[in-house]
């Protein structure tokens, strides 16, 4: 392993504590217990934390934590012309997101979660406005609970960050996940839920327009159960668009 | 937003320094503050759970996130009954527009080789022992700027601190005869730590002393000063860049010191 000059460097290796009796791995409580399939957990949006950037908010749903700021419309750095603008995601997660530490380097999941939100973005923003321009999206994923919940909380954020930066777009992006658990659907997995599931798959939608930006899904599924799950999905999404709505509007940098 | 509010952001942008001379010479900053004002602090510990102890620490609109978490390892040679505290800042392009994506910026390195220093005062690293030489804990603080809008270093540390007090260590045992260390939930202890530092940091601007600068007043300081003072209001450490200035006859670096151990006392009571 090379030794990082530019940060403060512990021991070359270390290993997370191993506990006595860890017998919770392995199970899961079948039908769920804290919530029914088709419920998701409660979400917290708030657009306008970060003064800095153009445009922010932050999302908390249950665990999951994230941060999104948007930069932009600002000069494209490459000097190449390009008649539309350009979206760029970059997504970070925090050494301490996740149950075993993140060592502070570009592992190949921060990219795959950039690719997965900037696919439900890009067709919602009119990028045919913003000649030579790039718009920056910076989210940083403080606390994790399951990758298919930061693609969706992600989407999420950003959508409404880009609204707070009073960015043109053509309609708001929600996002919701759902996993195949047996043969039901669940909605909104944890990181645990999601582990133990045949498949999982992520929908990110405009609602207001009632069309789908973006389906992503990985694992083992019947075509009916996927269809089921994008009902589902599309179902909360619109759901999940009026909370947004609603914090874009109470929030104090548009009054 | 109307006209005029319109014409002084522009004339912010373009003629900073102006801008701020205007306020200065009605005795007052850009932000509302009196020139000897800080800002409010809000300490949040405990939120995340994926962490072993965590902070949220917010200085007026400056955001600072630490998680720690726990490892074990093995010593270094020389250093059979030391733990390892590895401190880190992150400056991400999230927070300002003046950070780009990529590894630590100059301004990031320079912070956690302060942040280390300054920590590495306040937790005895022969507490984290296991066992010696085999097995000791490693402590990686890790702290993210989620806004950054001045005075990173002071609201890091309370940051760090805070989260540094709020972790537990799972009791850990060392197996000699299999080499492995066991931990287990039932018994955790909270950390030992020697001190509570906090830093205060001042600038000067044209012969005037400002406490507690913004990111917008940051750039125009010729001088800053930051003194991490203990719970006892003893010096742990003094850091001056810039030349120093004679602030009614006495030096700015004393003015500064006595300004800081009488914010400490007012602080004592809102940071744990």
């Amino acid at each position: 392993m090379s030794l990082d000059r530019r940060r403060i460097n512990g021991p070359d290796e270390s290993f997370p504590p191993v506990f006595a009796l860890d017998g919770l791995q392995g199970t899961l409580a079948s039908p769920r217990k804290d919530r029914s399939p088709t419920d998701i957990r409660p979400i917290f949006l708030q657009p306008g934390l970060i003064s800095q950037a153009n445009g922010s908010a932050y999302i908390e749903t249950a665990k999951t934590k994230i941060a999104c700021a948007v930069y932009g419309p600002r000069q494209s750095r490459n000097a190449a012309y390009s008649e539309t603008g350009r979206l760029n995601v970059e997504v970070k997660f925090t050494p301490f997101s996740c149950a075993r530490r993140r060592a502070p380097m570009r592992d190949a999941e921060d990219r795959s979660i950039a690719v997965a939100i900037h696919q439900a973005l890009v067709s919602s923003v009119r990028l045919d406005l913003l000649p030579k321009s790039t718009i920056d999206i910076f989210i940083t994923i403080i606390e994790s609970d399951g990758l298919d919940g930061c693609v969706a909380s992600g989407s999420v954020a950003a959508s409404a960050a880009l609204a707070d930066a009073g960015i043109e777009l053509l309609g708001l992006v929600t996002s919701c996940a759902a996993a195949i658990v047996g043969r039901d659907i669940w909605l909104d997995p944890t990181e645990g839920e999601a582990r133990f599931s045949n498949g999982t798959l992520v929908l990110a939608c405009m609602p207001a327009l009632k069309k789908i930006t973006s389906v992503w899904q990985t694992g083992e599924m019947q075509v009916t159960e996927a269809l089921g799950c994008m009902d589902a999905c599309q179902e909360k999404c619109t759901e999940i668009h009026s909370v947004v709505a609603q914090a874009l509007l109470e929030s104090p940098s548009l009054k | 937003m109307t006209d005029s509010a319109l014409k002084a952001s522009i004339f912010q942008r373009l003629h900073p320094r102006a801008y701020l001379e205007r306020f200065v010479a009605e005795d007052i900053r850009p932000d509302g503050r009196p020139f000897d004002a800080w800002r409010d602090v809000s300490v949040n510990v405990g939120s995340i759970s994926t962490a072993d102890g965590s902070a949220l620490v917010r200085l007026g609109e400056t955001t600072i996130v630490c998680g720690v978490k726990a490892e074990i390892a093995e010593p270094e040679l020389d250093k059979p009954d030391e733990g390892f505290l590895v401190p880190n800042i992150d400056l991400p392009a999230l927070c300002s527009p003046k950070f780009k994506p990529g590894p630590p910026s100059d301004e990031a390195q320079v912070l956690s080789d302060r942040l280390n220093e300054v920590l590495s005062q306040i937790v005895p690293l022969k507490s984290l022992v296991i066992h010696p030489s085999k097995a000791v804990w490693v402590l990686y603080i890790d702290a993210t700027c989620i806004n950054y809008d001045g005075n990173v270093f002071d609201a890091a540390l309370i940051a760090m601190v805070a989260a540094l007090r709020n972790t537990v260590l799972p009791k850990a045992t060392y197996n000699v005869e299999t080499g492995l260390t066991i931990c287990s939930r039932a018994a955790a202890t909270p950390l030992q730590i020697l001190k509570a530092p906090i830093c205060m940091s001042f600038g000067v601007f044209d012969a005037i002393l400002l406490a507690d600068p913004t990111a917008f007043e940051e750039p125009l300081l010729s001088t800053t000063i930051s003194v991490v003072v203990d719970e006892n209001s003893e010096l742990v450490s003094v850091v001056q860049l810039g030349p120093g200035v004679d602030l009614d006859g006495e030096d700015v670096l004393s003015t500064c010191i006595s300004a800081a151990k009488s914010r400490r006392v007012v602080l004592k009571g809102q940071i744990p």
